[in-house]
């Protein structure tokens, strides 16, 4: 009950941050891109815009995720409401979810609006809706939800800035963690070799939440993954949360 | 009493928070050997890839340009490595046909980035097989660059080794000729397709030029030989026509050269470049040089 008020208040707090105004950049990106880029295209412009659409919704969630995620805790902090808060009968780790769940259920009222958007200029030209794309979308959304954890995390120990890049480096990696296996393949085997696999397992993987590239091309998609990755969000995320409260439990706001 | 309640909620309180802290940590702990052994499960999955697909749907790199807020040169060094992964991936069966569009876009967004046309050129003769694209692209290169002497060079290079054209050869090496800085073997190979085309004015004027301002003697040398060969190329041709004529004219072959000069169809009989009488052989009228000119 007490998580729950915390989250509907922080997405009131969010829509009183007029967050929902970056729909309309959505909304610009979407058709001015889209159109432009097809225009110009040699090749399919229905591919394009597919692309442009879904690499919009999963760059505006992010920057959603990250931007109010990094100020989620310090905001609290800075303006000494924590102080009100923590003294009325809240626990610190029910604090901290009740922030997550609420910046979620902004980040998936966004991305139904997004997705509605994106739907509506797919149907414009072709006059079909690909409901495979909404696949691709959840598990966009599935990443949101880790980075939101991501963001949360950094939150907890330091300033915006530097969380907000902490985030953007933790997502880049995220993205680029298949490289570390073809490093893994070219050491030879020894303690270096060790070191490379334990972080290539322990480091983020978040191709597992892109399926963009097999959307789009119409490519089969394993359901064993699906159930996996999905599996891994969630422990992952999990995971993210538990770090943030044992790093929250012991912060000290003075 | 009141401290002995105290200390007991004291103690209760640290108890609860450090069985809390426990909890946490274990829960920390199954969480990641739980998505440790995911991430390993996620790995064994297959999934089907498009490698590079997207590379095709770029816009022209004029359009392109305005898109990259001043960061043309860093998208085309990224569109550069891209299209090497792409290209080196051989179950894309169709990706030569893009070949053009992809190195024209890095052209327009870094004009003066060399390795591109270079490397474009040498997938579009060796992988694609297609030595007018290659030509295509190198001509775009020098556009581009007109002091890059390199892309008339690999173009003439081409068209001489690949396609054995050696009218094309002789003019890219000629335009590469003109270009400062082009190095001194352009000449000899220009000077080496006009022989090949039977100039063999031009390729004797060139082969000259290159012995008299050589300065290493393994040049004048080479220089030396290639003028034999003219020389020997352009005898041998003249007399083997007298003695087509001498048969013409008398019904059989003349017994030694000289009886062309007492037919009147030589003024005189000519010798190599190092003053010996050409091999004649009157049973079959061939006229060879008595030396192999790469030999001598």
């Amino acid at each position: 009950m007490k998580i729950t008020t915390i989250a509907l208040n922080t997405f009131k707090e969010a829509k009183r941050d007029r967050v929902l105004y970056l729909l309309f950049f959505f909304v610009a990106v979407c058709l001015i891109f889209s159109r432009f880029l097809a225009l110009l295209t040699v090749g399919d412009r229905v591919k394009i815009i597919k692309d442009v659409g879904l690499a919009s919704i999963s760059l505006f969630g992010m920057l959603m995720a990250i931007l109010m995620g990094t100020g989620l805790v310090y905001k609290e902090i800075d303006k000494k409401t924590i102080f009100t808060l923590l003294a009325k009968p809240i626990h610190r780790v029910e604090f901290l979810l009740g922030k997550y769940l609420g910046l979620v259920l902004t980040i998936f009222i966004m991305t139904v609006l997004m997705t509605a958007v994106f739907l509506l200029i797919l149907f414009l030209h072709t006059f079909t809706i690909d409901w495979k794309i909404l696949l691709a979308i959840l598990y966009i959304f599935f990443e949101l939800c880790l980075m939101t954890a991501v963001a949360l995390l950094f939150s907890t120990f330091s300033s915006p800035i530097l969380a907000t890049l902490f985030s953007l480096a933790f997502y880049l990696i995220g993205h680029l963690s298949w490289s570390l296996e073809m490093l893994i393949k070219k050491v030879k085997a020894g303690a270096g070799r060790v070191v490379l696999q334990a972080l290539y397992i322990v480091l983020p993987d978040l191709e597992n939440f892109n399926f963009k590239t097999e959307v789009v091309h119409n490519l089969p998609i394993p359901t064993s993954l699906l159930g996996i990755s999905f599996l891994y969000g969630v422990v992952y995320t999990a995971f993210l949360l538990l770090l943030a409260m044992l790093v929250f439990r012991r912060r000290d706001f003075i | 009493m009141e401290a002995k309640i105290e200390a007991t909620v004291k103690n209760n309180g640290e108890k609860f928070l450090s069985h809390q802290r426990n909890l946490l940590v274990v829960f920390l702990i199954i969480s990641l050997l739980l998505f440790s052994f995911l991430k390993i499960q996620t790995d064994k999955v297959v999934r089907k890839k498009v490698p590079g697909s997207s590379i095709i749907y770029l816009p022209s790199g004029k359009h392109l340009k305005y898109m990259t807020f001043g960061y043309s040169s860093l998208i085309a060094d990224l569109i550069y490595l891209w299209a090497i992964q792409y290209y080196g991936t051989y179950e894309i069966a169709d990706r030569f046909n893009y070949l053009e569009h992809i190195f024209s876009i890095i052209a327009e967004l870094d004009p003066k980035y060399v390795d591109p046309y270079e490397v474009g050129a040498l997938i579009a003769v060796y992988e694609a097989h297609d030595p007018e694209l290659a030509f295509k692209i190198l001509d775009m290169g020098l556009e581009k660059n007109p002091d890059m002497w390199i892309f008339p060079f690999q173009a003439g290079h081409i068209a001489q080794m690949n396609l054995k054209d050696f009218d094309l050869a002789r003019e890219y090496y000629r335009k590469a000729m003109e270009i400062p800085g082009a190095p001194p073997i352009t000449k000899r190979l220009f000077a080496h397709a006009a022989f090949k085309t039977t100039d063999y004015q031009t390729s004797w004027e060139t082969w000259k030029e290159v012995y008299e301002t050589a300065e290493e003697d393994w040049v004048k040398e080479i220089a030396l030989n290639h003028l034999y060969r003219i020389k020997a190329a352009v005898d041998t041709e003249a007399l083997t026509e007298a003695v087509k004529k001498f048969q013409e004219r008398f019904g059989r072959l003349p017994a030694d050269l000289n009886q062309l000069v007492r037919a009147g169809l030589i003024r005189e009989v000519p010798t190599d470049l190092d003053g010996q009488e050409y091999l004649y052989d009157p049973q079959t009228g061939e006229v060879t040089p008595q030396r192999v000119w790469w030999k001598r």
